[in-house]
């Protein structure tokens, strides 16, 4: 080693730490987001005399159930890929692409769940109901797309040989926020169902 | 070995000058879209300083221009949206590209001796957001029905679709949204450039003030621009999607929904968003005061601690914006008690600045002029703003020019200042030149001067009931006897607009043609100072080992000068 400190190594444990406490201060701050919109849900639901309100059009139980074991599924399975590639021991792709099936299978129940809702008449304008399940569903929905193209990259890096042992950051990165997407799926699934 | 630097130095064009990650380049490019944004807010404010002055008259050079269908005054309409639209372009264009973008983007690495941010890309991608957002803000001015007229609080019912048709204050929504995410991103970045890069010795006791400034306006950027993206996004929901968040149950059928919650929403980010205007500014006359008193700056801890009181305190006092929706006494005093509080470590930090001056050697170059200017309209801004904390008195001064007054004087004029001083004092290190000290000092003055008579003016309007945002205000017959009032501010307005002239050229000419800076020609210590000016693409030649403070002024046993560097230790006596 020379005299020259290193400001910024491409690998090893300081950018393990360096992205680590990016995406931790990511989630925190995007925590707020979803924070304020839940907020707004708890309050605008206090305002309503009788919860659901009479006559709306319910999401249904069984299959938000189900989408809610499909991405709880999809986040244990990537978490297994990651310990995996952080051990060294082979696995990680297919462990990743079953993550990836599971998260694309959620999109799929995500979507049913709104044709269902909305081939019964519920829109955003029909009630505060619907405007409410709507809002929240499309805001994450959009964090499940970006996810979905996340892991999709890391899918293509675990594939070409570029996401290995020694540079697993990235992997354990877009793992964190995936599970984030999926804690904040399951807030949302017990404020509708269960609140 | 890799990694000597953390990128290459690029060499096309774009890569270079347009789409660089290199922090330096990004801290230009946020000062001149900052400079160029504030441009066009400023003649928006002369505008509605015209139309308070001669209401209905048509607005010289611009108007016929602007308003090609009537006679060249400003239409009703075109009020609103002027304000609206000052407000914003103000706040989120102006002032903070320059403040946090181009400051912070500038200085934490320079200051902390990092060779770069530490997400370089995540940087850039900071600034075409804000970029995007800009050009969504500025389309909308000319979308049919035209832009935002909610005002920059954008409140509902007056920013909903029966307030404000058409797709203007939608528009508006779109790009706040954008240019908060860019804040958040550049914030996760300052957080985490400064906890993990910090040179070797540049332990946390000896980093700038304006560090910590921008240490603790990144942590507000993080935790409340969020709450204004969610808020934006249910305003977007209520306009385009029929939903009916914000529009209360007398308004539709679908109702239920509480104009009240956007206040919440809004004043939850709104006062935060204050003191991350005021932070940075606050942390660069820190340490200005101290380079150009040469003197240490008067207890550094608790400077730090005021500013980290303030930081905190700033979340929960959001409640003094809205004395006049109804919120039970309780709660109203609640929101009191802890605004008078907030006012404790600001005082704090008034006593810490006036001690570091004292009895200083003090050197009144143009950046230390505005630093002192910064105490000077904070301190008015301030003690006017316990008559607005206390609710006896705001109930009768909400939405009156007393409170325009206020906020100007706190947020606009300070953060200003301290953006003019941090310009002044960084453009060597920035561009590798000096600007002009005799037209700097001529623009101090010839600014000052004239903010104090239109923001004091304003405080004597303000109280004698002169509302804020009416398009004529002369309609009412007991306003037109203090019209004389209006007159006075909005001829110092034109002074004051005028003046920023100078600074323009200023800045253009020393750009180019301005005399060469050496290294460090300020003669203080912080590590920004021992690498040429401008710095090569990656900063240092070597990282540089810090040993002490950032103050070392005028000790003892300093002997051919007054200043130690950072990265030297006292000589032994």
């Amino acid at each position: 080693m020379s005299q020259i400190a290193l400001p910024l190594p491409s690998e090893g444990r300081r950018a393990r730490v360096d992205s680590t406490l990016g995406m931790a201060l990511f989630i925190g701050s995007w925590s707020m987001a979803f924070a304020t919109l839940f907020l707004t849900f708890l309050i605008l639901r206090q305002r309503q005399p009788v919860w659901p309100p009479q006559g709306v059009v319910l999401p249904s139980l069984p299959l938000a159930g189900l989408a809610t074991g499909v991405l709880l599924a999809s986040s244990v399975l990537l978490h297994g890929a990651v310990a995996r590639l952080r051990a060294g021991r082979p696995g990680f792709a297919s462990r990743w692409a079953a993550g990836l099936v599971a998260g694309l299978l959620f999109a799929g129940l995500q979507s049913w769940l709104w044709i269902d809702v909305w081939s019964a008449g519920g829109r955003p304008d029909t009630d505060m109901y619907q405007g409410l399940f709507y809002m929240l569903t499309w805001f994450h929905a959009l964090h499940v797309v970006c996810g979905l193209l996340a892991l999709g990259v890391i899918q293509a890096g675990a594939l070409s040989g570029r996401i290995h042992a020694g540079r697993a950051t990235p992997a354990s990165s877009v793992a964190i926020f995936w599970h984030f997407v999926d804690a904040v799926w399951l807030v949302l699934f017990f404020s509708f169902f269960a609140l | 070995m890799s990694g000597d630097h953390i990128h290459a130095e690029p060499t096309g064009f774009l890569r270079k000058h347009v789409f660089s990650v290199d922090h330096k380049v990004i801290a230009k490019q946020f000062m001149w879209f900052g400079l160029v944004w504030l441009l066009i807010g400023g003649v928006m404010a002369m505008m509605i300083r015209w139309q308070l002055a001669n209401p209905g008259t048509p607005v010289p050079l611009l108007g016929k221009l602007l308003y090609p269908r009537g006679d060249g005054s400003v239409p009703p309409d075109g009020y609103n949206t002027l304000f609206t639209m000052h407000g914003t372009i103000m706040i989120f264009l102006g002032l903070t590209p320059l403040l946090i973008g181009c400051f912070g983007n500038f200085c934490i690495p320079l200051m902390i001796g990092a060779r770069d941010m530490i997400f370089p890309l995540l940087n850039m991608l900071s600034f075409w957001t804000v970029v995007l957002g800009g050009l969504v803000g500025f389309y909308s001015l000319f979308v049919p029905l035209g832009a935002a007229e909610g005002g920059w609080t954008a409140y509902p019912t007056l920013s909903g679709n029966i307030g404000t048709p058409g797709s203007g204050e939608t528009l508006w929504a779109i790009a706040v949204f954008l240019i908060g995410a860019s804040s958040i991103m550049g914030g996760i970045n300052y957080i985490t450039t400064i906890v993990r890069l910090r040179a070797p010795g540049m332990t946390w006791g000896r980093l700038p003030l304006t560090i910590w400034g921008l240490f603790f306006t990144a942590i507000l950027n993080v935790l409340f621009l969020p709450v204004i993206g969610s808020a934006m996004i249910l305003m977007v929901l209520d306009r385009s999607f029929g939903t009916s968040f914000y529009v209360p149950a007398t308004l539709n059928q679908t109702g239920g929904g509480d104009p009240i919650l956007y206040q919440h929403l809004f004043w939850i980010f709104g006062h935060p968003e204050v003191y991350i205007l005021i932070l940075p500014a606050w942390g660069i006359i820190s340490d200005l005061l101290s380079f150009f008193a040469r003197k240490p700056a008067f207890a550094y801890r608790v400077t730090v601690g005021a500013m980290a009181a303030v930081t905190i305190l700033s979340a929960v006092v959001y409640g003094h914006h809205m004395f006049t929706t109804g919120m039970t006494a309780m709660l109203g005093e609640s929101f009191m008690l802890l605004t008078m509080i907030i006012s404790v470590p600001g005082e704090i930090l008034f006593f810490n600045w006036l001690h570091t001056l004292w009895r200083g050697n003090l050197r009144f170059t143009t950046p230390m002029l505005f630093s002192m200017g910064v105490i000077f309209v904070f301190g008015l801004g301030g003690l006017t703003g316990i008559y607005l904390a206390t609710i006896g008195t705001d109930i009768y001064l909400h939405d009156t020019y007393f409170v325009v007054g206020h906020f100007h004087l706190t947020m606009a004029a300070s953060s200003l200042f301290g953006a003019f001083a941090g310009t002044y004092f960084w453009f060597p290190k920035l561009f590798g030149r000096m600007m002009s000290e005799k037209l700097g000092k001529l623009h101090f003055w010839t600014t000052i001067i004239p903010l104090t008579i239109v923001f004091c003016t304003m405080f004597i309007s303000g109280y004698a009931g002169m509302p804020r945002r009416y398009y004529n205000h002369t309609d009412l017959p007991f306003l037109r006897s203090i019209q004389h009032l209006n007159v006075i501010t909005s001829v110092a307005a034109f002074f004051l607009g005028g003046a920023q002239l100078i600074f323009a050229f200023n800045f253009i000419r020393s750009r180019w043609w301005g005399a060469k800076a050496g290294v460090n020609p300020w003669q203080v210590g912080t590590l920004e100072w021992t690498t040429p000016s401008p710095p090569p693409h990656h900063n240092f030649d070597t990282i540089p080992t810090v040993v002490t403070g950032p103050h070392e002024y005028s000790h003892p046993a300093l002997k051919d000068r007054d200043w130690l560097p950072q990265t030297e230790n006292l000589p032994v006596a």
